[in-house]
This record gives C-alpha cells, structure tokens and sequence, in this order.
C-alpha cells in the first residue's frame, strides 16, 4: 500500500483486512466445529416417528410435538393440567408464562416427560425405546 | 425473533413463509435462512405442503428483493446529486456492473448478509431490472432448495444445518472482506509503480 495513499482510506483498508481475517479466523472455527457436530448425525429414515426429545424446542406446540412424537394431545393436556380450548395454537413458552410464571420451563419438561411414557414401542425392537422418568410434581396453577 | 415466527409457521403455514422471506429481503431480522430450512423439515414431518411452500416462498423472497431494489431506483436521483460527480463512486458502481450477476447471485444463497447492501446498490446504480430479476430469481431458487432441502433431509434434527451454515456463510464474508481489502491495496501499490514509472519516463 502506497505511503501516498490517503490516510483515511489506508486505515479503512487495514481495517477491512483485519476484519475480514478475525470473521475468517472466529467463524472458520464455528463452522468446523459445527461441522464436527453435522457430520456425526445422520438423516432419520423415512417415516420412522420421532424418539429424540432433546429435540423439543420451547416455541414448538402441543399439536405439533403430538403429531411428531405421535402421542394424542390430550395427554399432553391433561399431564399440564390446562384447558384445550384455547391453547391449541400457543407455544409451550407461552403456556409457561401463563399457566405457570413462577416455574422456569416447565412446560417443556413436562411435555419431555410425558413423551418419554406414553411413546408408543418402537416397531423395530418390539419394545419402549427409552426409560420412563420419576414423575415430576405439579405446581399449583396459577391462570 | 425466528422463535416466534417458527411457532407461527406451524401455526399458519406456507402463506406465514412467504411473508416472512419477503420481510427478510426487506433486510428485517426475521430469520429467514431458519425458516426455510426449519420449512423444509416441516415439510418432511407432512406439517407443510413442499411444492406450495417452494413456490410461495420464491414469490415472497423475490417480491421483498424487487421493493429493496426499486428503493435503490428511486433514491437514485438523490445519490447522482450526491455522489454523481465523485470518481470512487463512478469506480464503485463500474465494478459492481462488471460482476454484478455473481454478486446478485450468491448473496441470495452464500453471503446472505449482503443481499439487502446488494438491491440498493443494484437500483441505485441503474443495474438494469431484468438481469437483476434473472439473477435474483436464480439465486432465491438455489437458496430455498438448497436450505429447504437440507431441513427435508434432515427432518427434526434441521438445528444442526442451521448452525453450519449460518457459519459457514459468515465465513464466506469473512473471506470476501479480506479478499476486498488486499484487492484494494494491490491496486493501491499498482498505481504508485505506474506514477513512478511515469515520472522516470518524463525525465
């Protein structure tokens, strides 16, 4: 880079390329490491019903986790203790908030937990794929 | 921000993906690149149609890449005004229709952190409208085939694509930053040699 160059611009080109090696360096890293992660994980066969409840997310619905996991929403329902009518469409995020404020994310436990006992026995091993937790108990709930 | 419109995804389906690709090529932090692959596992779950999902999409990413870039049309009458006379950006836009194609085409898919920068500019150089659309539409395809079609393949486990390829497009722009900024000292140092040949000669 010319001496001549204007100082303005030959500070704004050192610092396009130091930005462009720390985004290269930091995101080089994540990218390999989340590779690390894709790679070791393989495409779950063509209708096989979903098992893996690490896999629930908290803006997920009661509907939708029921069509997954194939397990009846009713359950989910009554293993809440909340109405139906009205909730079909909330995600368990917004059902904690309402139903239960004062129990960080247990919404979400609770749907992990009643998957894991109701799932239906897997086809290919005739039997329940995963142990059925200690049940949890309820906190009071507060509309 | 993509928590909620992933539930209203599930919620509302294809017509909600539409919307919100077209709010993403606005340049609003939607969190369009999770929608469609999280889209594309739906799909695989039968929670959303893919074929309608595909198309209304496409409609929605390339109707949000034309508003930016008509945006960029009409304040070009401002930026003549303000920058016409000014030889870097004379430069800029030159160089921009020299690859312009390229860059329409892999900021939609690649480096999707340029695709907004990339329609203003597009308008606002005058780069003509239909080979922007050409280039747009191309590029908007690979984008929700590609991401669509990794969260189809990988169904309910789509978080991993997700992680690795907001990576690895960040790594992308990384390179593209590094690469601008040697191409922009290289010249610098061709332009000193050709002064200094020039003041040999006359002497």
């Amino acid at each position: 880079m010319s001496l001549n160059t204007p100082p303005k611009q030959r500070a704004m080109v050192i610092g396009f390329i130091i930005l462009g090696i720390l985004f290269t360096v930091f995101f080089g890293m994540r990218a390999f490491h989340s590779y690390k992660k894709f790679n070791g994980h393989r495409p779950p066969p063509p209708g096989k019903v979903e098992t893996d409840v690490e896999l629930i997310r908290d803006w997920m619905t009661i509907s939708f986790i029921s069509e997954t996991y194939r397990v009846p929403e009713r359950i989910f329902y009554d293993a809440l203790q909340i109405p139906p009518l009205g909730n079909h469409d909330k995600s368990l995020k917004d059902l904690n908030r309402e139903y239960y404020p004062d129990t960080d994310g247990f919404v979400l436990e609770t749907a992990k937990t009643t998957i894991l006992a109701h799932q239906p026995p897997s086809p290919t091993d005739g039997s329940a794929a995963t142990t059925i937790p200690p049940p949890t108990a309820l906190p009071p709930v507060t509309p | 921000m993509s928590d909620f419109f992933l539930t209203q995804v599930i919620n509302f389906g294809t017509p909600l993906i539409g919307l919100i690709l077209l709010l993403g090529a606005l340049g609003l932090p939607v969190g369009a690149s999770v929608v469609v692959i999280a889209a594309g596992a739906f799909s695989q779950q039968g929670v959303l149609d893919w074929p309608s999902a595909i198309l209304i999409g496409l409609v929605g990413a390339v109707l949000g890449d034309m508003l930016s870039y008509s945006i960029g049309h009409y304040a070009k009458s401002w930026t003549d005004k303000r920058f016409g006379n000014s030889p870097t950006w004379i430069n800029a836009s030159r160089s921009f229709h020299k690859s312009a194609g390229l860059a329409i085409y892999f900021t939609r898919w690649l480096i999707t952190a340029m695709a907004v920068p990339t329609n203003l500019i597009a308008g606002g150089s005058g780069y003509k409208f239909s080979h922007f659309l050409l280039y747009d539409v191309t590029g908007e395809l690979t984008w929700i085939l590609l991401y669509g079609g990794l969260g189809y393949w990988f169904g309910s486990q789509w978080e991993l694509v997700y992680d690795f390829i907001s990576n690895f497009g960040r790594l992308i722009l990384g390179l593209v930053i590094f690469g601008f900024g040697i191409k922009q000292a290289l010249n610098w140092q061709e332009k000193k040699k050709h002064t200094a040949n020039l003041a040999t000669d006359e002497k």
